[in-house]
């Protein structure tokens, strides 16, 4: 059960033979390349469910063995693991989001993409992909994702203009909002770009977030994707602020409209993907990221996630035609936060949260 | 006449607080039992209006949930073992002990019990490192331990509270040894308490997830955290599917007791016992 | 006999402990992941907590758990007393039975299983209205939190107490009654006076389980009661500041082991056969 890092190699030494002994029985061996073990970290449900389907289909070109672990707190607990341990961590890709990207970046645990292994980075668009500070391309975006507000149309037939309309009375007790160091603080943003701030002018957004707070507006704090799944199941909430990955799986049960287009605030839109960690068997790390980001593979992947596709070619799911913005639209409702800064100040906007606005929601 | 009345009020009063008492440990049994049969992906109101066996399938059939459970079995049978041994040693050596210094050491043992399990497990996770220990089935059994420890010593105690030095001394003074004075007189006794110590010991490490979400490695992680990473994602009922099958597992494993050994004797009777 | 567990815990409890205070001493930089290890060690993450508004953590979670621990011997105590002194052998079977097998039902399906009942959508929401409480409100959640935790510690307070209640002898109940005490008074001045040192153990136990607790108000707190462990939480796995968690740890540990520390000691002051 325990493994050390020599046992580890060992057994994936041992377990190359075995591999070998399969799909490449008929002697196809590369003798270059006796097969690597790779752990994969991902999130539960859905993510693990169609990696596990795509990496089934890796395997039948490539012998690399893809161990798996979920992401069991934020993505930061697997951090913590890491830093724990470094540099002998067992993790060789980690499936996260921007922010996160960006926090690896800084402690300089990634390898650079190596694209001549990652051909299918070529086709995925720049603005995706995030680099160091020299300039080289860290990650390999695999989904577009977003946060954004949005009610359930049965509960609330029509909806709301502007996220103001929510300081009225009917909306007493009816709004669900991420913790703020959920979606890093994307809610917060957003009610700041309302009162005409963004993210470094965020005051704006919290004297609107303590408008709401002591007016008992907010009826429930969710921490992670199923809490808001199962509170927006209540039907006690009509209207929410969270990610697609939230909103999907609502609207798979319930009438749900995107408040996405509104003329006075903004969508926002980020990038989810794998990255590679350093003392990792790089080649496998990078044939296994191109296996993902294989516009047909792309395709598949997100269209079990309600994610857009980072890979122009691939479809998107019929369901979540609304949801992004065509090209001419970003402009005009997309928002890309600074997420190196927004990580900076998570800590100060947590302590925030627990000493101005909890007291309030409490009193609510 | 007064007396008769203040009986009855007492009476009623008495036999509400059980029946609530029942009412509360039951209902959640039974709306699990109902909510492990939910077809539904997610928390709707209470009752389901479909059913399936869905989740019992999933667990049946997932090697992440079999690798967890059977990393949950090891960890917390090793640490109720290590700590129901020294924790029952240590509770009956403080219950005698008259050295200055006693209280404050039995407090500092029981310490855990009241520090956050998310503490101990981080506290545990970079003390392990510095130790350059990586590997995860240790590091579980060194904050399992820690967390089952106070609990065994805090229920043996407890139980050695009826029970009076002097038979002890009574023993010793018919000519016994202490080893077996102790272990033919007062384990006999304390008995009810450390098996209620090692079971609280045991179920505390089983359910525990604060300190194992930190100690956990790739490929040692404990049940709970494995259903909690993929409850995290998205609504998954396969918890209370298990939590069914053990607590079936549990009366099962009691009944099997009883007929085998009967309830009292491995439950014990106590000093007055009727 | 007390050196096996000094040789076992010495290092558990002592090793975490010096790693937590080290680690509070550390400087943190905003989007780092842990402290700053080169950087000259600070009191600054202790200041950081020492604001007014972190006292109310503090107290909800002490007032929480007082009120669920409370609760749980209020209810644990006469079952324990019927088990031990009142039900025929089967009946004990069952109950005891049941108690060990209600311990094995996992706390995260226990309080979903509570706010499923519950809750403003449950079978038992008028049981919130029986108490003057909004379900939906900031005090329906703080209820969820109580009766969760409640939940989760009376098997276990029960089962202690019935350890303590089977070592007090039966017949100096049975010599009070038959000196013509009622049945109310021989109760509370005869069985729960023997039984003190081993209800305050019970309750003491329970209330450790309680404040210490993070999956609770996680999961049914709604984000209105946050424990001190919920803020430990957040630093540890969501913002990777591990300082002002261990910080905050720190002040936790020395403010509950005292506490506890505090309780025992009156206990085994005024009760001196307590522990011996």
């Amino acid at each position: 059960m325990s493994i050390t890092r020599r046992a580890f190699n060992r057994a994936a030494l041992a377990g190359a033979g075995l591999a070998a002994a399969g799909p490449f029985a008929g002697g196809l061996i590369r003798p270059a390349s006796a097969a690597e073990r790779l752990l994969v970290v991902q999130w539960g449900a859905q993510w693990i469910e169609v990696s596990k389907q795509i990496a089934a289909d890796f395997n039948k070109t490539n012998d690399t063995q893809i161990a798996w672990e979920l992401h069991s707190g934020g993505s930061a607990a697997v951090i913590a693991k890491i830093k724990a341990v470094w540099p002998n961590t067992q993790y060789n890709v980690l499936s996260v989001w921007d922010p996160v990207f960006r926090t690896l970046i800084k402690e300089d645990w990634l390898v650079p993409i190596d694209e001549s292994i990652v051909t299918n980075l070529a086709t995925i668009p720049d603005q995706f992909i995030q680099k160091n500070d020299k300039g080289q391309k860290m990650t390999v975006p695999l989904s577009t994702a977003g946060a954004f507000w949005g009610y359930r149309d049965d509960l609330l037939p029509g909806g709301f203009d502007s996220i103001e309309d929510l300081l009225r009375p009917e909306f007493k007790g009816k709004l669900c909002v991420p913790y703020p160091i959920n979606l890093t603080g994307l809610f917060i943003v957003s009610c700041a770009i309302q009162r005409g701030g963004d993210e470094k002018n965020a005051e704006p957004g919290w004297d609107f977030v303590k408008e709401l707070a002591s007016k008992g507006q907010i009826g429930e704090i969710c921490t992670s994707n199923s809490e808001y799944i199962n509170a927006m199941a209540t039907g006690q909430y009509s209207v929410g602020f969270w990610n697609n990955g939230g909103w999907f799986a609502t609207a798979k049960n319930f009438p749900v409209k995107l408040k996405n287009r509104m003329p006075d605030n903004k969508g926002f839109l980020y990038n989810e993907g794998f990255c590679v960690l350093k003392g990792c068997p790089e080649k496998a790390a990078f044939e296994f990221a191109n296996f993902f980001a294989e516009p047909k593979m792309n395709e598949l992947y997100n269209m079990n996630l309600g994610s857009g596709p980072t890979q122009p070619s691939a479809k998107t799911n019929p369901m979540l035609v609304d949801w992004y913005y065509k090209p001419d639209e970003l402009a005009k409702y997309a928002y890309f936060a600074d997420f190196a800064y927004l990580s900076s100040v998570m800590n100060e906007w947590n302590a925030r949260w627990e000493r101005e606005i909890v007291p309030l929601v409490r009193r609510g | 006449m007064s007396k008769r009345i203040a009986d009855a009020l007492f009476e009623a009063a008495y036999l509400s607080l059980i029946t609530l008492f029942i009412a509360f440990s039951v209902i959640p049994v039974l709306v699990a039992l109902v909510l492990s049969f939910d077809a539904r992906g997610f928390m709707g109101p209470f009752p389901p209006t479909q059913f399936s066996l869905r989740w019992y399938e999933r667990f049946l059939a997932d090697d992440y949930y079999h690798a967890g459970l059977a990393t949950s079995l090891i960890v917390a049978t090793v640490a109720t073992l290590i700590a129901t041994l020294a924790g029952t040693l240590a509770a009956i050596a403080l219950s005698r002990a008259t050295f200055r210094g006693r209280a404050a050491l039995q407090a500092a043992l029981l310490s855990p019990l009241v520090v956050p399990n998310v503490v101990l497990g981080f506290g545990m996770l970079v003390f392990a490192a510095r130790l350059g220990i990586v590997d995860g089935m240790t590091r579980l059994i060194m904050g399992h331990v820690l967390i089952t420890f106070p609990y065994v010593m805090r229920t043996t105690a407890a139980s050695l509270v009826g029970i009076r030095a002097s038979y002890y001394e009574a023993a010793l003074s018919l000519g016994a040894q202490p080893w077996k004075a102790l272990v033919q007189v007062t384990l006999p006794l304390a008995r009810t308490g450390i098996l209620a110590g090692a079971t609280f010991g045991f179920v505390t490490s089983f359910d525990d997830v604060g300190v194992s979400l930190f100690l956990t490695d790739a490929f040692t992680y404990t049940l709970p955290v494995a259903i909690l990473a993929q409850m995290r994602a998205n609504l998954d009922l396969t918890i209370a599917a298990l939590s069914v099958i053990f607590v079936v597992a549990t009366v099962l494993l009691i009944v099997l007791l009883d007929r085998l050994a009967g309830l009292d004797a491995i439950v014990g009777r106590g000093v007055y016992g009727r | 006999m007390l050196w096996p567990a000094l040789v076992i815990m010495a290092p558990l409890l002592l090793g975490p402990l010096l790693a937590l205070l080290h680690e509070s001493l550390k400087p943190y930089v905003g989007g780092r992941i842990g402290g700053d290890d080169a950087g000259a060690l600070t009191l600054a993450n202790y200041a950081e907590i020492a604001a007014p508004e972190y006292v109310r953590y503090f107290l909800d979670t002490f007032r929480v758990g007082l009120i669920s621990s409370g609760l749980a011997l209020v209810l644990g105590f006469p079952m324990a007393h019927f088990i031990v002194r009142r039900a025929s052998p089967p009946v004990r079977r069952l109950l005891i039975g049941g108690l060990v097998g209600t311990l094995f039902l996992s706390l995260i399906v226990r309080v979903y299983a509570i706010s499923m009942t519950f809750g403003p959508l449950g079978p038992l929401s008028g049981f919130s209205r029986l108490l003057g409480i909004a379900s939906n409100s900031p005090d329906g959640a703080e209820l969820m939190v109580v009766l969760g935790l409640m939940n989760t510690t009376l098997p276990l307070v029960a089962l202690t107490l019935i350890g303590t209640l089977q070592n007090i002898n039966p017949r100096l109940e049975e010599a009070a009654m038959s000196l013509g005490a009622p049945r109310w008074k021989t109760f509370f001045l005869v069985t729960v006076m023997m039984c003190l040192p081993g209800i305050l153990s019970a309750g003491i136990t329970a209330y450790a389980f309680c404040i210490s607790n993070l999956v609770v108000p996680m999961l049914v707190g709604r984000g209105f009661i946050l424990f001190v462990s919920n803020l430990i939480y957040a630093r540890f796995s969501e913002v990777a500041n591990f300082p002002g968690g261990a910080a905050l740890s720190i002040a936790m540990m020395v403010i509950s082991v005292g506490l506890f520390y505090g309780l025992l000691h009156l206990v085994r002051s005024t009760w001196q056969e307590a522990g011996k």
